[in-house]
């Protein structure tokens, strides 16, 4: 099968709809419905824009804004971090694979095929970080802390990433897994704009926001002494 | 302020729809997207826990950060979402009701300073403390501010100073310490000048200084002698303070701002001087523009930049052999994270204190004294204000330093309690004060 799908024995390819089975036009629809939610959440906050501030500034926005997202967040600053390193480096793994995983997404839309090796990388790699996935969930369960500030949208918003992650890594390598995977894919686009997912688009607002109230009081970027 | 609420069968007291109306129009407030982004923020991943003195101190899993975002953030996805609104279950969203108040009152004014070292260090980058302020605003729309820190604003508002000090009993404290000035600086011309229109510098106070340590009043005069500096103070609004900032009443802060800026102006000030308070210089550097939605035609700084500016300048020197104990430096959290003065006390001090240590940490991420955020003027959490200084406690002992400087009244207050409680043998200071003690001035007397 040429130019239409992941594995040799092929994907969905949007070039050839006679291939589209009712999971593929399931997936789509729910792909058009995470985007056009997302798109008023993302437009709502552009509306909105930035508060007016009225004092006189003490530093700079763009270099802070730029710290917020850069220095700020890494583990030498950000205690968060640094007390937490097992699980600071599980999340970083677990978006890396949520990232990785949404391409591959998107990608088998386009025809893409690729060599056994890498879908074999790619399918360990996604098991790997389905896996530190699965150890922010148990964590979640096991500490009472977390346990008593948790509620049933964080359990479910990992759950369905982390699912997502493990069923894109047995599509890679098992082309039967193709209804679950879609299935899968759209619970995961529906749910997407109304759980705390939607945190991907509002974590920029609130880095930008931190980076400008504190780039306005000359706090960061950190000058030097 | 009272608040009327009715009672049910069961005898509790219930809140009246136009209280909850009223606690909601929080979410109306325009903040750009501000609110609405760090209200969708939060992912619950916890972390923030280990960054709060309060959680640090206790274990109480109530205390975290995370927890104080979550009840605010709660009513808001209980009346402003889709989710919260049809499957309030789901994402745990709550009713506006007594329950929920009490917790909020408890969390966030009881267990809160604003200090905002959680926010600096959130994963997310959710402005946490912006998140109470904005709480205690909802409980203040419906009246349920502690009774105790709404007797401080009312002080305020009531007489212009938060300790109702008349005005008579002010002058006669400025008069005599205007008698110290004049003896210890040697000079019969030395002064404090009084309600002077255009003299370059109107300055503040906070009113524990007349009320309760009046030196450092005549600390900071000297060295505006030593400077030769035009100044004034205002005997009709002095008051460096907002605690309407900390009761999250964005009207009672207003007016007392507005006082502030107009005296500034009737004046003819070219320059507003905020006395050493962390709180204060916040409040009225960086909000009270935001309050009266109007940019200041005279500049606002700090004393410590001023006292900064003057060494830079060689207007003032100091004696390097004054000072023989070891010095730490205490950051208040609304100066320091808050408000970008974080160099400044240090070149002051390393200047000419030759025995200067840090506290680990220090700077941006130094832990609060634990007296924020309206504490202090809450005693009903006095034993709940003790117990998280237990981390300053232990700062101040691990740098074995004999003088604790810190340029904010409030802290000066919290340390000293500490500094009994936890007997740790050291004097607390202000920075005009350890700066007035080490100046070299030509007719001083030895
Ligand atoms: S670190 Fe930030 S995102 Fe995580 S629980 Fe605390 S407030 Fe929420
Ligand atoms: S602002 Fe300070 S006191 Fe309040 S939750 Fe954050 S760290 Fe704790």
């Amino acid at each position: 099968m040429q130019g239409c799908g992941i594995t040799e024995t092929g994907w969905l390819c949007l070039v050839n709809p006679d291939k589209m089975h009712w999971y593929h036009w399931i997936s789509l629809a729910s792909l058009g419905i995470c985007l056009l939610l997302s798109l008023v959440h993302l437009i709502r906050l552009i509306r909105l824009g930035r508060p007016t501030e009225y004092a006189t500034p003490a530093g700079k926005i763009n270099p802070a804004i730029g710290y917020s997202f850069t220095g700020a967040m890494s583990p030498a600053k950000k205690e968060t971090a640094f007390l937490h390193l097992p699980t600071y480096f599980a999340g970083i793994a677990y978006h890396l694979g949520t990232f990785l995983a949404i391409l591959l997404f998107f990608l088998s839309w386009t025809g893409i095929t690729y060599p056994v090796v890498l879908r074999f990388a790619m399918a360990i790699f996604l098991l790997a970080t389905s896996g530190c996935g699965s150890g922010i969930l148990i964590k979640r369960m096991l500490k009472k802390g977390l346990r008593s500030l948790s509620n049933p949208d964080d359990y479910i918003s990992n759950i369905l990433v982390t699912f997502f992650q493990m069923v894109t890594a047995v599509v890679l390598l098992w082309d039967k897994a193709y209804p679950v995977y879609f299935i899968l894919t759209s619970m995961l686009l529906l749910y997407f704009p109304a759980g705390k997912l939607k945190h991907a688009i509002y974590f920029f607002a609130a880095r930008y926001h931190l980076g400008f109230f504190y780039g306005w009081r000359g706090v960061w970027p950190p000058k030097q002494a | 302020m009272a608040t009327k609420t009715s009672l049910t069968e069961t005898g509790m007291e219930v809140l009246t729809n136009g209280q909850i109306t009223k606690g909601l129009e929080v979410f109306e407030q325009p903040a750009g997207s501000k609110l609405l982004t760090h209200l969708n923020s939060c992912v619950h991943c916890g972390l923030c826990a280990e960054s709060c003195i309060y959680y640090l101190t206790t274990g109480d899993d109530r205390f975290t950060p995370a927890r104080k975002v979550d009840i605010v953030s709660s009513v808001y996805r209980r009346y402003r979402t889709f989710t919260g609104k049809n499957l309030p279950w789901l994402v745990n969203a709550r009713e506006l009701n007594r329950a929920t108040t009490d917790e909020m009152v408890d969390l966030l004014f009881g267990a809160c300073t604003m200090c905002g070292r959680c926010t600096m260090h959130c994963s997310i980058g959710v402005d946490i403390a912006y998140l109470v302020r904005t709480g205690r605003t909802m409980l203040s729309n419906m009246g349920m501010v502690p009774a105790t820190l709404q007797s401080t604003v009312n002080a305020a508002v009531e007489s212009g100073n938060n300790m109702s000090i008349p005005t008579d009993e002010f002058v006669a404290t400025l008069q005599w310490m205007e008698e110290e000035l004049i003896d210890e600086v040697a000079d019969p011309n030395a002064r404090i000048p009084v309600n002077e229109t255009g003299a370059r510098i109107l300055y503040t106070l906070n009113p524990r200084e007349p009320k309760f340590f009046p030196l450092s009043i005549s600390a900071m005069a000297k060295i505006f002698f030593a400077a030769g500096e035009s100044w004034s103070l205002s005997t009709k609004m002095y008051d460096v303070t907002n605690y309407a900032y900390f009761s999250g009443n964005p009207s009672e802060a207003r007016l007392i701002a507005e006082r502030l800026r107009r005296e500034t102006g009737d004046l003819k000030a070219k320059t507003l001087v905020l006395a050493e308070c962390g709180h204060g210089s916040r409040a009225f550097r960086w909000e009270a523009p935001n309050y009266l939605q109007e940019h200041f035609p005279f500049e606002v700084k700090t004393s410590v930049e001023l006292i900064a500016e003057y060494i830079r300048d060689g207007k003032i020197r100091l004696d390097p052999e004054k000072i023989k104990d070891v010095v730490t430096l205490h950051d208040p959290c609304n100066l320091v994270r808050n408000g970008g003065i974080i160099h400044e006390q240090r070149y002051i001090l390393k200047h000419f204190v030759p025995d200067f240590v840090e506290m680990t940490p220090s700077g941006t991420d130094n832990y609060c004294c634990g007296g924020g955020g309206g504490q202090l003027a809450m005693s009903e959490y006095n034993d709940r204000r003790m117990k998280i200084a237990e981390v300053k406690a232990e700062q101040i002992r691990k740098t074995r330093a004999k003088i604790v400087v810190t340029p904010c009244h409030n802290c000066v207050d919290q340390l000293s309690q500490i500094n009994i409680t936890f007997k740790l043998g050291v004097k607390i200071v202000t920075l005009a004060e350890i700066v007035a003690d080490a100046l070299i001035l030509e007719n001083e007397k030895k």
